[in-house]
């Protein structure tokens, strides 16, 4: 389905996997798409960020605020304690040794575990792609990318961008605005 | 004491996000200490019996979900 990306819509695919490594997370979601949109200097969703005020730094520390470390702080559990104490008795890295496979990386987000995107994401890149149907373009750029990321209601990279002010809707608005001034 | 207010205070909270975020943190740390201890007891020789009585589930359920595995040897 890639066929129809701009250079810049497949950089910030290619982005998000990064995003994801540098945090130790072994599955690409809708946060590191946000994240990649974020990163990736030019192109209209970035500009449409920009002129949000979202930026990159403040979205990754809530990224990774979401980690199962800062959840179970939440209810009075150190991780890092837990994980200090089996590692005396057991070496190294026993408590990620130990965590189920099917899981594998979650809990301390460091799996070796291949990268790839979970279904809220897959799902928003084929929003993507409806979303620049619906606007007659035979193309799949940056602000597609961010417009269905937005249209997921249930991906955290949508949550993200809500929580910072930025909807569906007004970004909608904001894209044809930047491709008017650009035409 | 501090930890007990913060307890009291997440198992109160009135946003389900926070709730229901650190309950499945709390169920993958349960699972991997399940599984460094389900292979420890296994190093040690305990038979199946024994660890599903002491994780309070039956044998059939303790060798269905552990005896797939192969025990690593302790390292460290």
């Amino acid at each position: 389905m890639f066929e129809r990306f701009t250079d810049r819509a497949r950089t910030v695919v290619r982005l998000a996997k990064t995003e994801a490594d540098d945090l130790g997370h072994p599955v690409i979601g809708t946060e590191h798409l946000v994240l990649a949109l974020l990163a990736e200097e030019g192109g209209i969703a970035r500009g449409v960020l920009d002129g949000a005020g979202i930026v990159h730094a403040e979205v990754r520390a809530a990224v990774e605020a979401g980690d199962d470390a800062a959840a179970l702080r939440s209810i009075g559990i150190d991780l890092a304690a837990v994980r200090a104490s089996v590692e005396q008795r057991f070496g190294p890295g026993a408590l990620e040794r130990a965590e189920p496979a099917e899981r594998g990386g979650f809990l301390f987000r460091r799996s070796k575990l291949p990268t790839r995107f979970n279904n809220g994401a897959k799902k928003t890149l084929e929003l993507s792609l409806r979303v620049a149907l619906s606007l007659k373009h035979n193309y799949i750029g940056t602000e597609h990318i961010l417009l269905g990321v937005l249209k997921e209601e249930r991906g955290s990279g949508g949550r993200l961008l809500r929580e910072r002010g930025l909807s569906y809707d007004g970004a909608l608005d904001l894209v044809r605005a930047a491709l008017r001034d650009a035409a | 004491m501090t930890e007990a207010n913060d307890l009291a205070e997440a198992a109160a909270s009135a946003d389900p996000r926070i709730g229901l975020r650190a309950a499945v943190a709390l169920r993958r740390l349960a699972d991997a200490l399940e599984v460094l201890q389900v292979d420890n007891a296994r190093r040690q020789g305990w038979s199946w019996q024994e660890i599903a009585d002491a994780l309070d589930v039956t044998r059939q359920a303790v060798h269905k979900k552990h005896a797939g595995r192969a025990v690593p040897r302790q390292e460290g």
